[in-house]
């Protein structure tokens, strides 16, 4: 992979927050490269760092040093505004609690993200696609688990961004289930040629990606490229 | 952003009770000022109309004695439009139609063939004097309505030569007796005793023997200088010896409505503004809460895209939605009933004519008073939503630091108490701010239901003080001229009169240095047991010689205290005279000198002008027959009927007063329940663990309502000196010459307002406990944390 395929360039970037009466150093000085359309899994134990490496990359959260560079933007020079057009455009976000609107219906729940783009994708066209095309019209409430995270990938897909964050997307989801939501992620990766960063502390789901990164205390202590990843159906965790 | 819409709509519609019960206090709040800001509008206009139809005089100079020659000599000065000189005297009247009951009335005269230029009247039953009807009279309306006396009955007119028969040929509205006031210091007088009757200027000479007049009354050109043509006509009038000068804003009857108006006006301000902030602080917790309680689904919006104007206008729509809904409701709901309060009250005081308007101004007023506090109680918190960033949003906050509360370190002994005492104790502690909320929404009912129950309390102590201590007797005689003090003897020795006191009345002009108060002097014997007075405090007070005893409103209009000197000029003689001290008068500002000092100031004569007195019941019930029988030119005041009439007066204040007293209620009803319902909403997830640990509904709701009850003792303690201070507030603006009120709290308001809120805080807990029950244990649980 050449350098033009760098999508994501993130360099010597830390960040502390404060929790509680202390400060938290979530990240120390990581830096890091992910091509275009790679199939990325960050593993680590919890608070090793790796969701707010997730947020940082998502332009959710700001670093406390260092420089992302995403595309030709480096977001992490944005003012709020510009980070604000940055998400819209570039990134579909998938929670491990799906956050998904209780009170909007799975479509609308979807519609909800593609209003903000000029060409969305059809909101029945994503639904259809992760295999909920009957359920638009069901709340949240009405929906399984695995459901829901089919609505909340919908919805990320919605606005066609051509980078997939997921973070913890199958912690709250039984195994089958989890399995069938990483085929749709994977698909997505593959038909669609969409970057896929998933982070996650269940190290057999390193399987399926292109490249892994371990993390640990806010630091990456390993990163290898997969050149065999296996079918999301053979996982087993 | 069609979707972002819809889910405004559907948080609202799920929180629809909450929304509703805000909603309810913005409407409340609007509605309250429209109606009375519309009604007082209305009232204005109505005022100003008939005014102006009547041609009501700018001002009147009362003089001694004029021939009717020097109308036309005022009609030359500059700016003057037209003059009505007229013959303004009390006579005797005798009403065949009640036994013959004598009373004295103001009679004015009117041209015999043609209609007043000013001061006109309007004929509202029956017709004006037809020309050359020497013997036909005009009644005043709340007179006429008072008595029952219809056109064609007869009344009887005390003359010099004897009684003449007159015959009712109208029942009038005058802009001077709109509100029927005999004069600044005596304001309220019963029908019984006095009335206004407008006979023709022939008829007035047949029975006064006067072919003179002693009343100009003045219209100025639209745009002249009122005080120069009042300085030019005192100039023409000085020869026939000026007595008073009257503006149309000290007209007596002008100036009670217009003090009437202004209270109106006052109080549309004020409870509204009462209601507005309540609204707005509600509106902000409600808001703060919701804003907590969607955190996840900001940090969502935040991160799917959506810029922070977006999530401000988002939130900032809950809040105008409460905003424009109250408001609406409420200026509609406000400009029916101003509509309906309009009618109640010029029904009441019989204006000649009625204006209701369409006040666009005022519509769009209610409607911008009603978002404004909306909007600005919405602001802070949806801009703090719009300022969290994405990924604060969506963390889980940290748990608030526990640690022991200020109160088990005071009072050890609470840190022994079972859980079921010790969890809402620390609950209280622990979130500050949801305590405070509700501390608050009990604080606000507290004052609200004070503010209004103490002014009907202060009313009723007011009937209490006037007709309990101060009026002791069970009677007034009144006489239209003087007569020998030996009289109150005579009257004694009458069958069933127990005790008979002379008095003297006195017009008088009080005076120190450049300040001077035009008031009555009341001249009464030391000893009397038929009239009480009582100093500001309380105490009783007696009259001594050469010293002079004031109602308090009169000290501050004189500027005097205890022990200075005063002035007081009648119009026989010029006294200095010690103050002595001041008394409590909640009705009308007297002096109080003794009987022999009075009849010093009116020419050392012993002579009395009124004899009060107490008799058995059977008596007073026959009074005004025995007097009319026995006494000339005598008018019969039974204390008990003005007592009752003044009640009848006060009933539009006391229902206002009611009605304001249920808006407190409901308001607190809303508030609370607001309050109590957001905490427990928050709290789901820690019941929902409670339950499933094993812990009982009822033991769950014990602790709730141990928690809210604490909360509400703490808005009471806090309540009651702040409702007492707003109540205060408001008192003293309808202080007054002619009222003067004593701010009263009775305990049984105090042990009714704490029954009220806790009746309150127990509804508005109960829809929360009872949803706490069906509470999905495993769905709830997982809920985060707010």
């Amino acid at each position: 992979m050449n350098n033009n395929d760098v999508q994501i360039d993130i360099s010597n970037v830390s960040k502390s927050y404060p929790m509680g009466t202390f400060m938290v150093d979530a990240l120390k000085e990581v830096s890091l490269e992910i091509s275009r359309g790679e199939f990325l899994v960050v593993l680590g134990p919890s608070g090793s760092g790796k969701t707010t490496l997730l947020n940082l990359i998502g332009g959710i959260d700001s670093a406390t040093s260092g420089r992302i560079t995403v595309g030709p933007t480096e977001i992490t020079s944005l003012d709020e505004r510009g980070l604000t057009r940055y998400r819209r455009d570039n990134v579909g976000f998938i929670f491990q609690f799906f956050n998904l609107i209780p009170t909007l219906t799975a479509g609308e729940n979807v519609e909800l993200a593609a209003e903000l783009v000029d060409k969305p994708r059809d909101t029945m066209e994503v639904l259809r696609d992760v295999g909920l095309g009957d359920r638009a019209g069901h709340f949240p409430s009405e929906l399984s688990g695995g459901e829901q995270q089919r609505v909340a990938i919908a919805r990320a897909l919605a606005k066609d961004p051509p980078i997939l964050l997921c973070d913890e997307p199958t912690g709250d989801l039984d195994f089958e289930t989890g399995k069938h939501i990483f085929s749709v992620m994977r698909n997505i990766n593959r038909e669609s040629k969409k970057t896929v960063i998933i982070v996650t502390h269940n190290t057999a789901i390193g399987e399926i990606a292109d490249k892994i990164i371990r993390l640990r205390s806010g630091q990456i202590v390993e990163m290898k490229d997969n050149p065999s990843p296996i079918d999301p159906d053979e996982l087993r965790w | 952003m069609k979707t972002l819409r819809k889910k405004l709509v559907r948080d609202l519609l799920s929180s629809k009770w909450l929304f509703i019960a805000v909603t309810i206090v913005i409407f409340l709040g609007v509605a309250l000022f429209g109606s009375s800001f519309m009604a007082y509008l209305n009232l204005q206009s109505s005022y100003d109309y008939s005014y102006q139809q009547l041609g009501f005089a700018d001002f009147t100079v009362k003089v001694n004695s004029s021939p009717l020659s020097t109308v036309a000599e005022l009609e030359q000065i500059p700016g003057v439009k037209s003059v009505t000189g007229r013959m303004n005297t009390d006579i005797g009247v005798s009403l065949p139609q009640k036994n013959g009951q004598s009373l004295i009335a103001t009679a004015i005269s009117v041209p015999g063939n043609s209609r007043p230029q000013v001061n006109d009247l309007k004929v509202e039953e029956g017709s004006y004097l037809s020309p050359g009807e020497k013997y036909g009279l005009l009644l005043e309306k709340s007179f006429a309505e008072y008595h029952d006396l219809k056109p064609g009955d007869s009344i009887l007119l005390d003359g010099t030569e004897g009684e003449l028969e007159f015959t009712t040929s109208g029942i009038v509205t005058s802009p001077e007796y709109i509100f029927p006031a005999k004069n600044k210091n005596e304001f309220f007088v019963s029908p019984d005793t006095w009335g206004v009757i407008f006979i023709s200027d022939a008829a007035l000479l047949e029975l006064t023997g006067n072919d003179n007049i002693n009343e100009f009354c003045v219209l100025v050109d639209e745009g002249a200088d009122v005080d120069s043509v009042i300085g030019l006509s005192e100039g023409v009038l000085a020869p026939f010896d000026i007595i008073d000068v009257v503006t149309s804003d000290e007209q007596p009857s002008n100036a009670g409505l217009k003090l009437d108006l202004q209270e109106f006006g006052e109080m549309a301000e004020i409870f509204p503004v009462l209601f507005l902030f309540v609204g707005a602080m509600t509106t902000f917790i409600l808001l703060s809460r919701i804003i907590q309680r969607q955190r996840g689904q900001l940090g969502l919006m935040r991160a799917l895209g959506y810029s922070r104007r977006q999530m401000l206008w988002h939130y900032l729509g809950f809040a105008l939605v409460i905003g424009i809904i109250g408001s609406l409701a409420g200026i509609i709901a406000g400009y029916l009933l101003s509509e309906s309060i309009t009618d109640l009250y010029i029904g009441m005081l019989g204006l000649p004519y009625k204006i209701t308007n369409f006040h666009w101004m005022a519509m769009e007023e209610g409607v911008f008073i009603g978002i404004l506090p909306c909007l600005i109680a919405g602001i802070f918190p949806a801009l703090a939503a719009s300022r969290l960033r994405p990924a604060e949003a969506m963390r889980t906050p940290p748990p608030t630091a526990g640690r022991e509360p200020l109160i088990e370190k005071i009072l050890p002994f609470l840190k022994r108490v079972s859980l079921l005492w010790k969890i809402p104790l620390r609950n209280i502690f622990r979130n500050r701010r949801r305590s405070i909320s509700t501390v608050l929404g009990v604080v606000f009912g507290v004052v609200l239901i004070l503010a209004s129950a103490g002014f009907l309390d202060s009313i009723d102590s007011l009937f209490s003080v006037q007709f309990d201590r101060i009026q002791r007797y069970d009677a007034r005689l009144s006489f239209a001229q003087p007569v020998p003090q030996d009289m109150a003897d005579e009257i004694l020795d009458w069958n069933g009169v127990n005790e008979t006191t002379p008095i003297l009345e006195i017009p008088v002009s009080l005076e120190n240095g450049d300040k001077s108060f035009q008031t009555l002097m009341l001249g009464m014997p030391p000893e009397t047991d038929l009239y009480g007075l009582y100093t500001p405090g309380g105490n009783p007070v007696a009259l001594k010689e050469g010293h002079i005893l004031l109602a308090e409103a009169i000290r501050n209009n004189l500027d005097v205290k205890t022990g200075d000197s005063i002035t007081v000029i009648s119009s026989y003689n010029k006294t200095v005279f010690t103050v002595g001290g001041f008394v409590k008068q909640p009705m009308g500002s007297f002096g109080y000198i003794t009987l022999e000092d009075a009849q010093q100031l009116a020419g050392a004569q012993a002579i009395i002008s009124g004899i009060l007195l107490s008799a058995d019941s059977s008596t007073i019930a026959g009074l005004r027959n025995t007097a009319s029988q026995n006494l000339d030119a005598v008018s019969v005041e039974i204390t008990s009927e003005v007592e009752s009439q003044m009640m009848d007066l006060m009933d539009l204040v006391n229902t206002m007063m009611w009605v304001m007293l249920g808006f407190g209620v409901i308001l607190a009803l809303m508030v609370v329940f607001t309050m109590i319902t957001v905490s427990l909403i928050e709290r789901r997830r820690e019941i929902a663990t409670m339950r499933t640990l094993g812990e009982r509904s009822g033991r769950i709701a014990a602790m709730v309502t141990i928690e809210n009850m604490a909360l509400g003792i703490v808005g009471l303690i806090l309540g009651i000196p702040l409702g007492y201070t707003v109540a205060m507030y408001l008192m003293q603006l309808v202080q007054t010459d002619m009222f003067s009120f004593d701010l009263v709290f009775y305990t049984r308001t105090y042990l009714l307002t704490a029954g009220i809120m806790i009746l309150v805080i127990l509804i508005s807990e109960l829809p929360g406990i009872l949803g706490l029950r069906h509470l999905d244990l495993a769905k709830v649980t997982k809920e985060q944390v707010s």
